[in-house]
C-alpha cells in the first residue's frame, strides 16, 4: 500500500513538474535580456533585472491595485449571492424551481462578444460607466457561481438541517448559521474561479472605462504589448509575470482550505 | 402549509439578488442582441430592418457552418479529455502522500492564473517550427519538426492542448473537492464488505461524484462552444481558417466586418444549439437521477 | 467566525466602492462647454516615442489655447483600437472627438459618415502641398475625410553577412528572389519573413507582387473584381510557393512587421517598412543589413505599396470645428511637426512635398537614401477596400499558402466573395 502511494506521488509530482515547465519559461524568459527573449538557451549567465526595472516605471502598480479592488468585491459578493441560490436551488422546494435554475444557466450560454455592446449600454444608462461599480456589478451576477453551489449541495446531509429544523430555527438561519460555515470546501474553487476570472479579464474592463487611473492590470499590460512595430517582448513577460503574483498567493492561501470532509466533525 | 410557504419565500429571498442582477446585465442586453439581429447594423449609423433576413441568409453561410462544425470536432475531442484527466488526477491527488498533497494540486493550478494572452504567447514559443522547446525535444528523439500552429492539420490539437494545460488543474480541484465531501464512513463501511480500490471507486466515489461530473460536464462543454481568446492569439482562426471556430467567426462578422445585425443572428443561432446540447446533457444524465 | 470575517471585508470592500464611485462620477463631467473651455476627446493607439509625440503635440496645443480648447488624449492596444474600442464607443455614440484611421478602416467609416469632411479647414494654400495621391487615398464623395500624415514604403531588408557568407547576390528577380530564399534557409535561419496571419498587413505586404506585373484586385473604378486574372493567379502561386518549400516560415515570434526578425538574425531576408530603418539604427546597429527595391517579375515594372495612418475628425462631435482645427495644426501648418514625426520618431515620408524637401538630408541617410532614391517613384498607396474583400484576399493568400490550394482555384472563389461583397455597397 505504501509502495503505491510513493509510486503514485512520485508520478503526480513528476507531472506537476512537466505542467509548471511553461510557466517556468515565462520565469527564466523575463529576467533574459531583450534579445535573449526567444531564443531556447538557458543561459542564467546573462540575466538581468532590467524588464522589471522598465515594468515599474510604466505604472503597473496602479493597474494592480484596481484589479484587487475588482477582483475582490466581486468575489466576496459573489461567494454571498451565489451560495444562497445554489442552496435553494438544490435545498429548497418551491414552484417554479426548475425553470428558474434552466434560465440562469441559459444566461452562460451567449458569448460576451455579443451582449458586449447592449452591456455597455445598460451600464453605462445606471451610470456605472467609468467607474469601479462598472467593473465590479455587471460581474458578480454570474451564473456559474450558482451552478457549482447547486451541485455541492446536492450531496450535502440532510440530517444537519433536520437536527436544525427541529430546534425551531428558519430556513435562511440555518443556512447562515450553520450550512454556509461548513460549506468552506465548495467556496475554495469559486473564489479561485472567480478571483482568476476577474483579474485576467481583459475585454469587459477594456470597452467600459476610459481613464488610465481606473486600467486593471490586463489592459495595462495589453497597453505594454502596445501592438506597434516593437513589442520589447521581454518586458512584456516581466509584466506578465508581475501581474500573475497576485493570483499566485490567492492560490497558495486557498490552499490550506480545501481540508477533508466536513461530514464526519459536522455531524457529531 | 405555513411551512411551504416560508420555504418558498425564502427561496425566492435568496434567489433574489441574482435574478435581479442575471436579467439586468445578462438577460437584457441577450435581448437587445436578439433585437439587433432583426436589423442590418454597422454600429456606425441607425439601424435598418430587415427582419428574418439575417437569419435566411446565415442558413446558406458555408463558413459559418463549416465554424460550427470545428466547434463541434473541438468540443467532442476537448470535453472527454477534460473531464476525464481532471477525474482521474483528482482520484490520484487525493491517494497522495499528503505531505504533497499541497505542492501537487498548487504546481497544477498555476497554469489557470496566467491570462489566456500571456499563457497563448509561451505556448507560441514553445511550439515555434524553428526555436521552439517541443520541436528541439522531437529533433533529439530524431522525430523531424512539425509546424504545430502553422499546419492545417495540428493547429486545432495543438490549441486543445493549451486549454487543456490551463484548465485541467482548476477541474481537477473541484472534483478534489467534491471527493473530500465523501464521508470516510462510507469507505471504512465498504470495507469492511471487502470492498477497496477499484471497487470503492466505482461502487462509492463514482455515484456519489454524479452532481459535480453532471456541472464539469456541462460547464466545460458550455465554455467549449464558446471557445475564443487564445485562438485570436494564436492562429486567428487560421492558417487557412483551420481554426476558425464559432465566436471567432461571429467577432470577425461583428468587429471586422461591422456586420452588428448578422453578428447577433449568428449569436442567436449559435446559443440555441448549446441550449439545445446542455438540455440533451442534462436529460441523459438526470434521468439515472 | 469566517462569516464575521468576510462580511468585514464585505463592508469595507462596499465603502471603497461607494467612494470610489462618488469621486469618479464627479470627475467625469462629459464633453460640453463648461465656462467656454472646449473639452476634445483624443484617442490613439501609438505606444512609446511615437505616444510621447501626440501627447507633446496635445500638450502643446493646450497650453497655447489654454481657456479655449482642452484635448485629453488616450492610447490603447492598436489591435484592440481598431476591432473593439472604437466601434464599442462609436456604436454607444461615445466615440472620440478625435481619432487615427488606417487604410484598411477607411472605407467602412466612410461609408456610415462617421468621418466629418475636412475639405473648408485647410489653411490657405495647404491642400496643394499635399501629393495628389495621398489625398485621392482620403476622399470619399468628393470629400476629404481624413489628413494624411505618413507614408509608409516597403522594401526587401537583407542581412548582408548572410547573402556575402552563401555567395547570394540580392535579388532583383522573382526567379532570383526564390532561389536567394531557397539557398539561404536553415534550421536557424528562414530564408525570407513574411506575415502568416489574415489580416489588412498580409494583403499589405502582397499587393506589390499583384502590382508589379500591372494587375490589380478591383478594375479601374472599383466596381468589379479583376481577381481571376493571370496576374492575381500568379502573384498568388509566387507568394505560396516561399511557404511551400520552407524558406518562409509558417509561424513567426516576433510580428511579421517586427524588425527583430531581422535584427536578431533569425531571418536573411524579409520585406518591410520604412519604419524599420530607425529601429535597426538603435536596436541593432552591430548587425549589417542592406536594402533593396522588392524584386521584380520577368516584363514587370517595381512597384512597392505606400501605407500610412490618417487623422480623423468624428463627424457626430459636438465640436468638429475645433477638432478639425486641432488636426490641421498638427500636420497641415508648420513643416517642423510632420517633418519631425517622419524623419526623427520614425521613419517615413510626409505627404507633403514641403516637408519632404525640407528634410532632405535625412532622406539621403544611410538606408532611407536606398528608399528615396530607389523606392519612392514607385509606390502605390495601400488600397482602401472594404474588410469583406480584405478578407475574401488574406483567405486565398491563406490557402495557397498552407491549404494546399492552386491560386487558380483559391482565387476564383475569392473572386465570388468579392464581387458580393462589391454588390452590397
Amino acid at each position: 500500500m505504501t509502495k503505491n502511494k510513493r509510486l503514485l506521488t512520485i508520478f503526480t509530482i513528476a507531472c506537476g513538474i512537466l505542467i509548471v515547465l511553461p510557466i517556468f519559461f515565462l520565469v527564466i524568459s523575463s529576467f533574459k535580456a531583450p534579445e535573449e527573449v526567444f531564443k531556447p538557451n538557458l543561459n542564467i549567465t546573462k540575466l538581468t533585472m532590467e524588464n522589471f526595472e522598465a515594468v515599474m516605471e510604466k505604472n503597473i502598480l496602479r493597474a494592480i491595485w484596481n484589479s484587487l479592488i475588482v477582483s475582490t468585491s466581486v468575489t466576496v459578493i459573489a461567494l454571498l449571492f451565489h451560495s444562497m441560490s445554489g442552496y435553494a436551488l438544490s435545498r429548497l422546494n418551491f414552484p417554479g424551481k426548475n425553470l428558474v435554475f434552466g434560465w440562469m444557466i441559459s444566461t452562460l450560454m451567449v458569448p460576451f462578444t455579443v451582449i458586449m455592446i447592449p452591456l455597455y449600454m445598460v451600464t453605462k444608462n445606471l451610470g456605472m460607466a467609468n467607474s469601479y461599480l462598472g467593473l465590479i456589478v455587471p460581474m458578480i451576477f454570474n451564473a456559474y457561481g450558482i451552478f457549482l453551489f447547486r451541485q455541492f449541495y446536492k450531496d450535502f446531509p440532510k440530517e444537519l438541517e433536520e437536527a436544525a429544523y427541529m430546534e425551531g430555527l428558519s430556513i435562511a438561519r440555518t443556512f447562515f448559521r450553520i450550512v454556509l460555515p461548513l460549506s468552506k470546501p465548495m467556496m475554495i474553487p469559486l473564489t479561485i474561479g472567480f478571483f482568476t476570472a476577474n483579474w485576467n479579464n481583459y475585454l469587459w474592463p477594456l470597452i467600459i472605462n476610459q481613464k488610465e487611473e481606473l486600467w486593471v492590470v490586463q489592459v495595462a499590460l495589453a497597453n505594454i504589448v502596445g501592438g506597434g512595430y516593437e513589442t520589447s517582448w521581454s518586458i512584456v513577460l516581466a509584466a506578465a509575470l508581475l501581474c500573475a503574483v497576485p493570483t499566485f498567493i490567492v492560490f497558495f492561501s486557498m490552499q490550506k482550505y480545501l481540508v477533508d470532509g466536513i461530514k464526519t466533525s459536522g455531524i457529531k | 402549509m405555513n411551512f411551504k410557504r416560508k420555504e418558498t419565500l425564502t427561496a425566492y429571498g435568496f434567489l433574489l439578488p441574482n435574478l435581479l442582477g442575471l436579467t439586468v446585465f445578462v438577460f437584457v442586453p441577450m435581448v437587445y442582441a436578439f433585437y439587433v439581429s432583426l436589423h442590418d447594423w454597422n454600429a456606425l449609423s441607425p439601424k435598418v430592418f430587415i427582419g428574418f433576413d439575417n437569419y435566411k441568409k446565415l442558413a446558406e453561410d458555408k463558413d459559418w457552418w463549416q465554424s460550427v462544425y470545428r466547434t463541434f470536432i473541438f468540443t467532442i475531442i476537448y470535453v472527454p479529455l477534460l473531464v476525464g484527466s481532471s477525474l482521474f488526477f483528482a482520484v490520484v491527488m487525493n491517494n497522495i502522500k499528503k505531505k504533497f498533497e499541497g505542492l501537487a494540486r498548487t504546481l497544477f493550478l498555476l497554469p489557470f492564473a496566467i491570462t489566456s494572452v500571456i499563457s497563448a504567447v509561451i505556448w507560441m514559443f514553445l511550439y515555434d517550427p524553428r526555436n521552439g522547446f517541443i520541436n528541439q525535444l522531437l529533433d533529439l528523439l530524431g522525430i523531424p519538426t512539425q509546424q504545430f500552429l502553422g499546419s492545417t492539420s495540428q493547429a486545432m490539437i495543438a490549441i486543445i492542448i493549451v486549454i487543456l494545460w490551463i484548465n485541467l488543474g482548476y477541474n481537477m480541484m473541484i472534483f478534489l473537492a467534491a471527493i473530500k465531501e465523501i464521508p470516510t464512513d462510507y469507505y471504512e463501511a465498504a470495507q469492511i464488505d471487502g470492498a477497496t480500490g477499484w471497487r470503492a471507486f466505482w461502487n462509492i466515489t463514482l455515484p456519489l461524484l454524479r452532481p459535480t461530473t453532471i456541472f464539469i460536464l456541462i460547464v466545460t462543454t458550455i465554455g467549449s462552444f464558446q471557445v475564443f481568446d487564445q485562438i485570436m492569439v494564436m492562429t486567428k482562426g487560421g492558417p487557412a481558417n483551420s481554426t476558425m471556430v464559432s465566436v471567432l467567426y461571429i467577432y470577425k462578422q461583428a468587429f471586422e466586418f461591422l456586420n452588428m445585425g448578422y453578428a447577433s443572428a449568428l449569436a442567436v443561432v449559435l446559443f440555441l444549439i448549446i441550449f439545445v446540447l446542455s438540455l440533451t446533457q442534462l436529460r441523459m444524465y438526470s434521468d439515472k437521477d | 467566525m469566517k462569516i464575521w470575517k468576510s462580511l468585514l471585508i464585505f463592508s469595507i470592500v462596499l465603502i471603497l466602492i461607494v467612494q470610489a464611485g462618488c469621486s469618479s462620477s464627479k470627475s467625469s463631467s462629459g464633453d460640453g462647454d463648461s465656462n467656454g473651455v472646449v473639452t476634445l476627446k483624443f484617442w490613439d493607439f501609438h505606444s512609446e516615442a511615437e505616444k510621447k509625440f501626440f501627447q507633446d503635440l496635445v500638450k502643446e496645443y493646450n497650453t497655447s489655447h489654454k481657456d479655449q480648447v482642452k484635448i485629453e488624449y488616450t492610447a490603447f492596444n492598436q489591435s484592440d483600437y481598431t476591432t473593439t474600442k472604437l466601434p464599442v464607443a462609436f456604436a454607444n455614440e461615445e466615440g472620440p472627438d478625435i481619432f487615427m484611421v488606417s487604410p484598411g478602416d477607411f472605407t467602412k467609416y466612410a461609408q456610415s459618415g462617421i468621418m466629418a469632411d475636412l475639405n473648408s479647414y485647410f489653411p490657405e494654400g495647404a491642400k496643394e502641398d499635399f501629393l495628389p495621391a495621398s489625398l485621392e487615398a482620403v476622399t470619399y464623395q468628393d470629400k476629404v475625410l481624413a489628413l494624411p500624415y505618413e507614408l509608409e514604403l516597403l522594401g526587401l531588408y537583407y542581412n548582408k553577412k548572410m547573402l556575402a557568407d552563401k555567395g547570394v547576390e540580392v535579388p532583383k528577380t522573382w526567379d532570383e528572389l526564390q532561389a536567394a530564399a531557397k539557398k539561404l534557409t536553415t534550421d536557424k535561419v528562414a530564408g525570407l519573413v513574411l506575415p502568416t496571419d489574415k489580416g489588412p498587413y498580409l494583403n499589405f505586404i502582397w499587393y506589390p507582387f499583384l502590382w508589379q506585373q500591372g494587375g490589380n484586385v478591383l478594375n479601374e473604378d472599383g466596381t468589379k473584381s479583376t481577381f481571376t486574372s493571370p496576374e492575381v493567379v500568379k502573384a498568388l502561386d509566387y507568394w505560396g510557393s516561399f511557404f511551400k518549400d520552407g524558406s518562409a516560415p509558417s509561424k513567426l515570434q516576433y510580428g511579421p512587421w517586427d524588425a527583430s526578425n531581422i535584427g536578431t538574425g533569425s531571418a536573411a531576408m524579409t520585406i518591410l517598412g520604412t519604419w524599420a530603418v530607425p529601429v535597426l539604427e538603435n536596436q541593432f546597429k552591430d548587425v549589417e543589413i542592406g536594402l533593396a527595391p522588392i524584386p521584380t517579375p520577368a516584363g514587370g515594372k517595381a512597384a512597392t505599396d505606400a501605407g500610412g495612418w490618417k487623422m480623423a475628425v468624428n463627424s457626430k462631435s459636438k465640436n468638429v470645428k475645433e477638432a478639425a482645427k486641432f488636426i490641421m495644426w498638427c500636420f497641415a501648418e508648420d513643416s517642423s511637426r510632420p517633418l519631425k514625426w517622419a524623419t526623427e520618431i520614425k521613419f517615413a515620408y510626409s505627404p507633403r512635398q514641403s516637408v519632404i524637401k525640407e528634410g532632405e538630408k535625412i532622406y539621403g541617410e544611410g538606408l532611407r537614401k536606398v528608399f528615396t532614391e530607389e523606392i519612392y517613384d514607385s509606390a502605390i498607396p495601400e488600397p482602401r477596400y472594404g474588410p469583406e474583400v480584405v478578407d475574401a484576399v488574406g483567405e486565398a493568400m491563406q490557402k495557397v499558402m498552407f491549404g494546399k490550394v492552386k491560386g487558380e482555384d483559391a482565387a476564383k472563389e475569392a473572386d465570388k466573395k468579392i464581387e458580393e461583397a462589391l454588390k452590397k455597397k
